[in-house]
């Protein structure tokens, strides 16, 4: 009933004289003890509130007593507030800290510090609605929280105007480190230190207030230089760095970042000389891409499907050079294999068919044109090739001719490879996924473009594709009844296999993994 | 059912309800029935009527066999409870109105009948669904346990005797009524029938958000309340007004202004001199203040389009005012001429007097009507007055320090530098300033009201009057008289050459906070406990508005300088503006989180500032929202009002605010060092 236990009642009768009083009138009493300790407090609360405070203190007790006319309680007067004490073995049982103190120590203590006496300090909250930033005001900190809130609430007011006094700070130490990677990344001079910068890019600490700065320049920098590709190179270098320190909080300057590398990705045209290797920097640029999707997309949703939007009308559009092509290529392969599954594969057919006649060394007189074709090619196989490995790897075991077997399954994968290679030139050594892009396309550069009877190269797939195809088509029959025995569940990716195979012949057999191609051969 | 047995309950009913005429009426009866059916008359149709009516049998045996069953009620209220969460989604919120009021009654009704264990545990079963809106009215009926405390207690008294008014639209009503008959919940709607009245209105229903209703309780409130605001009030400001004469002379200055162009100059600088010293900082006050100048010209001329726009009406007093001296009317002309005008695009300045090493102590701050005196009123009963000017002479060291202030130029009391007022002795509550700031009021725990004169720093009358501590004390805009509130629950009018008051206002119903003139003198305005405000005239000490809608006690009142409108602020936070002849809420200002101790219009009233327990000066655009309400009474319960700046100080709770005639915002407080 009472919050008042009848048992304090009593405690509290002992401790006044009263040695009779009966359970009764304890339980009796109880109810009116919390009424009176309730009145109390609340006169108590009016008290503290006309002292202009918000913590109740024993004075306001007291006053709240003098109110009802009632003597106060002796002994509490003392400035801070009332420290109680959990009494052990008792959980709701509390009482006063009071310590003995011996009287010689009072007064051989020296005497304490006088208080201060009571002053006024004055100074400007605000000038003319501006707080100041002096000491006397709550810190810049405090005050941007509710600059913000202003903020939100103009939208509902369209009059009011912010004047914040937020300044800039940039120390001269900051402000010559940026001037010196600028110069750097403008160079081009002196590769070693360019690295030594990057690496300082990467990790060091307390660059966070020049990122802004370093997203302008980039941006900048890459508007203004599309036909400097080693600056480029430099720049996209910078900006992996920059993403990969792990002090610096990038996110609020994406925006800003990421136009200029998709331009690095998928421009016409990056570097004015033919001796500019763009497909690499491309590359680079498609893993980039991927990087930063993968590390913001969980938190920009739109941003990936923005991307991939991008690059896929890219992709589309035959208007399009064939080096942006490669570069939407590139850059929707790094982003998994899922993408390419879903976004590539289905317009794979017919875009082939739009590049064969690029292929083809006869009616396409133009080598260069011919030589981007074969890349684009190339690239596309590559990208349809990881995704129908990555395919087939998320399948179960079959059960497979020797465990032996099963345990070199990756050594045979390589063990192959150099017996492909001559079939299919294109980046076999991808098979190893985690290997970085740029290392797959030293062969091709030096396969292709060194072998100077270019059209017979071009040629002679030609011919083995046309041939296989007749070969492949009774082959594929059987290859069918296979996939369709073992793969019963996904008939889907079956059919994407054998549409590949068809598309491309052998030459996406290196991506099939070792296991289920010993199914196929 | 037996008839002897049902007859028993009858009269055991009656005897118990006090109907100890009719009881004996029925024994009488029964006894002649008896002797009827004795000798086989057939005459007593009547009793067999109701003994075979099922339906009556039923009611009487309810009524019988559970009067003091204490389950009833929560079994009642739960029922009735669940079936209005049940209910139509349209209708909900009305009829979950109804539940306060019923809840508190059957917990009322439980205490009183004795069962004090079942009334607690039926209030903290159910105390949740309220706690939201009726957090503090709970807090004050949970410590009802015992029959004598309904007695007691003026709250729990005026809740028992008054009916709540609730306005429930006609389908609402309807079904509420037809629940209570299917279930012949008679408990229930007896507490209805009893202490609710029903304003039952055609069409649909309300929304829940803007019905003040809904807040407060006390029924026989509101009745007054509509009754007494349906009063004349004289809003308008006074006739032959110094503004007045400012645009009269200022619509003669303006042509010769070209011509004295010059000398004028002269003249503002010397004020900006003056004012520069008062304020204690020279270099950027003077600067500040020599924007002002500048920004002058354009502010007169803006204020002759805008006087003309909406002139306020004008009233006569009805009180004799001072005479007021030459000297004190030229500075105060010069102060208005040189008012800066505020908008929500132009801000005041703030300047902020932090009290520093109060030790807890501080009750109450006030600022001279030109920001150069200071005073605080402390718990140790002294009063301690600053003047700024001096100290401004002084030197600016003080700004820096809270420790070397003893080092300072010595003033007039040895080596202090403020002046030291003893007298009181108890708390001291209040201080306010006379208008030309030549005395000083003190209110204090020991219910005296003291006069200090700043020049003499005497103490000049103690005023006796109040039987318990004076919360808050005002003098009134033209000096002379004052008003003053208590925990007595009465607010007085004083004169300066009277020990006894003039006027006694009683009628809130808990303590009366805070005091505030109207600026054209026949009004006071009172803040109470009691969460509303009143309005009353001073010279026939007649209630005339009573303003309801707070949710918590009313720390602070301001009156806008037009005399149209008033804010006032609680101990929640929240600020309201009423209009004073509706005594509606144009709308609440949410924005505080603690402890509303100040508030104050501008000059021209078109900005409001408060000063709050969460360390934070807030200003709030008044033009627009009362602009706005008018296009938009209809459609609109956008929060109207908007908070322009917040000025957070470091760790200061504001204790005082006021904008001096010339528009700078003037802030005291005491600075409290954050826990650590």
């Amino acid at each position: 009933m009472s919050i008042v236990p009848k048992e304090t009642i009593e405690v509290i009768a002992q401790s006044i004289g009263i040695t009779n009083l009966s359970p009764e009138a304890a339980l009796m009493l109880a109810p009116d003890v919390e009424y009176r300790v309730r009145e109390i407090m609340q006169e108590a609360i009016k008290c503290m509130r006309h002292s202009k405070r918000t913590t109740l203190t024993a004075s306001d007790v007291d006053g709240a007593l003098n109110l009802r006319n009632l003597e106060p309680i002796y002994g509490f007067a003392s400035g801070g507030p009332i420290r109680f004490r959990k009494a052990i073995g008792h959980r709701d049982l509390f009482y006063t800290d009071d310590r003995e103190v011996d009287f010689k120590d009072v007064i051989e203590a020296p005497l304490p510090k006088a208080p201060l006496d009571t002053d006024i300090v004055c100074h400007w909250l605000a000038i003319e609605g501006v707080q100041p930033a002096i000491p006397e005001n709550a810190p810049l900190e405090v005050i941007r929280a509710p600059a913000e809130n202003q903020i939100y609430q103009q939208k509902d007011g369209p009059l009011i105007d912010i004047r914040l006094p937020v300044k800039h700070v940039l120390s001269k130490e900051l402000q010559l480190y940026f001037q010196k990677i600028a110069e750097l990344t403008m160079s081009k001079s002196n590769p070693s230190l360019f690295k030594e910068a990057l690496v300082s890019l990467a990790s060091d600490s307390g660059l966070h207030p020049l990122v802004p700065y370093f997203t302008n320049f980039v941006a900048d920098e890459v508007s203004r230089g599309l036909n400097d590709f080693l600056l480029l190179s430099n720049l996209m270098h910078v900006v992996r760095s920059l993403l990969q320190n792990p002090h610096i909080h990038i996110e609020p300057y994406l925006h800003q970042l990421m136009p200029s590398v998709v331009t690095c990705l998928v421009s016409r045209k990056l570097g004015n000389r033919f001796a500019d290797n763009h497909w690499e920097l491309r590359d680079f640029t498609a893993n980039l891409v991927a990087l930063i999707c993968k590390r913001f997309g969980n938190t920009y949703i739109t941003l990936q499907s923005r991307l991939t939007k991008t690059l896929v009308n890219a992709l589309l559009d035959p208007k399009k050079a064939l080096t942006q092509h490669y570069g939407a290529i590139q850059g929707l392969a790094a982003l998994g294999h899922n993408v390419v599954r879903l976004l590539v594969l289905p317009n794979l057919e017919p875009y082939l068919s739009l590049l064969e006649p690029e292929l083809d060394a006869e009616k396409q007189k133009n080598q260069m044109k011919s030589y981007e074709a074969w890349r684009v090619y190339g690239a596309l196989l590559r990208a349809a090739g990881l995704c129908i490995h990555d395919r087939l790897k998320i399948f179960p075991y079959l059960p497979s001719p020797s465990p032996s077997f099963l345990n070199k399954g990756k050594g045979k994968i390589i063990s192959t490879e150099p017996n492909k290679r001559k079939l299919s030139v294109d980046s076999s050594s991808a098979m190893q996924v985690d290997k970085p892009m740029g290392d797959d396309n030293p062969p091709q550069n030096s396969v292709q473009p060194s072998s100077s009877g270019q059209a017979s190269d071009g040629n002679a797939p030609e011919s083995r594709n046309a041939k296989e195809k007749e070969g492949s088509k009774g082959r594929a029959i059987t290859m069918k009844a296979i996939l369709d025995q073992v793969w019963k569940n996904d008939l889907d990716s079956g059919r994407l296999l054998v549409k590949l195979h068809q598309l491309y012949g052998d030459r996406i057999l290196p991506f099939i993994p070792s296991t289920e191609m010993s199914l196929f051969l | 059912m037996d008839p002897e047995q049902l007859d028993e309950f009858v009269m055991g009913y009656l005897k118990k309800k006090g109907f100890n005429g009719a009881a004996k009426q029925l024994q009488e009866a029964l006894h002649n029935n008896n002797n009827n059916n004795g000798t086989g008359s057939s005459s007593s149709f009547n009793s067999t009527d109701y003994h075979n009516d099922p339906e009556l049998t039923k009611l009487i045996r309810s009524f019988s066999q559970s009067e003091n069953d204490p389950t009833r009620y929560r079994n009642g209220y739960s029922n009735l409870r669940s079936w209005a969460y049940n209910s139509l989604d349209l209708y909900k919120h009305e009829l979950l109105r109804v539940m306060y009021p019923v809840f508190i009654h059957c917990y009322m009704d439980l205490v009183g009948k004795g069962h004090t264990q079942e009334a607690r545990a039926f209030f903290n079963s159910f105390r949740k669904d309220h706690e939201m809106i009726h957090l503090r009215d709970l807090q004050k009926l949970e410590g009802v346990l015992v029959p004598s405390h309904l007695e007691e207690m003026e709250f729990a008294r005026s809740l028992r005797q008054s009916k709540v008014n609730i306005k429930i639209c006609q389908y609402s009503y309807d079904l509420l009524l037809q629940y209570l008959h299917r279930t012949e919940s008679t408990l229930m709607l007896g507490i209805i029938n009893e202490h609710i009245n029903f304003q039952v209105y055609s069409g649909q229903p309300n929304s829940s958000s803007d019905d003040i209703d809904a807040v407060t309780i006390v029924g026989s409130f509101q009745e007054t309340a509509d009754h007494v605001n349906q009063k004349e009030i004289q809003w308008g400001l006074l006739e032959d007004s110094l503004e007045d004469r400012l645009e009269k002379t200022g619509s003669l200055l303006t042509d010769s202004e070209k011509g004295q162009g010059e000398s004028k100059d002269g003249d503002v600088d010397d004020s900006n001199k003056k004012r520069s010293t008062e304020i204690g900082k020279q270099g950027s006050s003077l600067k500040k203040l020599k924007k002002d100048k500048a920004g002058n010209a354009t502010a007169k001329v803006a204020r002759q389009e805008t006087s003309t726009v909406s002139p306020a009406p004008r009233v006569k007093s009805e009180l004799a005012l001072p005479v007021m001296s030459t000297d004190v009317e030229e500075s105060i002309l010069e102060d208005l001429r040189n008012r800066v005008q505020l908008s929500s695009v132009a801000m005041p300045s703030v300047s902020f007097y932090t009290f520093v090493n109060t030790h807890n102590g501080l009750n109450c701050a006030s600022i001279s009507h030109d920001g150069s005196l200071v005073a605080g009123g402390f718990s140790d009963s002294s009063i301690k007055v600053w003047d700024m000017a001096k100290i401004g002479q002084a030197g600016s060291g003080t700004l820096q320090g809270e420790s070397d202030t003893n080092d300072q130029v010595a003033g007039p009391n040895g080596r202090r530098n403020y002046t030291l007022l003893l007298g009181h002795s108890g708390p001291v509550y209040s201080a306010t300033f006379s208008p030309p700031g030549d005395f000083l009021l003190s209110s204090s725990a020991d219910t005296t009201i003291r006069l200090w004169s700043t020049q003499l720093n005497a103490n000049l009358v103690c005023y006796k009057g109040h039987n318990y501590p004076v919360w808050d004390v005002q003098f009134s805009p033209f000096g002379h008289y004052f008003a003053s509130c208590s925990h007595d629950r009465t607010a007085r009018i004083w004169s300066m050459d009277r020990v006894q008051p003039l006027r006694i206002m009683a009628g809130h119903l808990s303590d009366v906070d805070c005091v505030q003139w109207h600026p054209n003198c026949n009004y006071i305005a009172t803040g109470s406990s009691d969460k509303t405000v009143r309005l009353w005239d001073v010279q026939t000490g007649e209630c005339v508005r009573i303003f309801i809608g707070h949710r918590s006690m009313v720390l602070s009142l301001a009156m806008s300088p037009d005399g149209r409108y008033m804010a006032s602020g609680d101990e929640d936070g929240t600020i309201m503006m009423w209009d004073l002849s509706t005594a509606r809420c144009i709308t609440p200002l949410m924005g505080h989180n603690s402890c509303v101790w100040s508030l104050s219009y501008s000059g021209e009233g078109s900005l409001l500032a408060s000063g709050s327990a969460d360390c934070t000066v807030k200003l709030w655009d008044v033009t627009s929202s009362t602009k706005l309400t008018k296009a938009e009474e209809k459609n609109g319960n956008s929060n109207r009002l908007r908070s322009l700046r917040t000025f957070p100080t470091k760790s200061t709770p504001v204790h005082a605010l006021r904008f001096s005639r010339r528009n700078l915002l003037f802030a005291a407080g005491a600075l409290s060092k954050p826990t650590s």
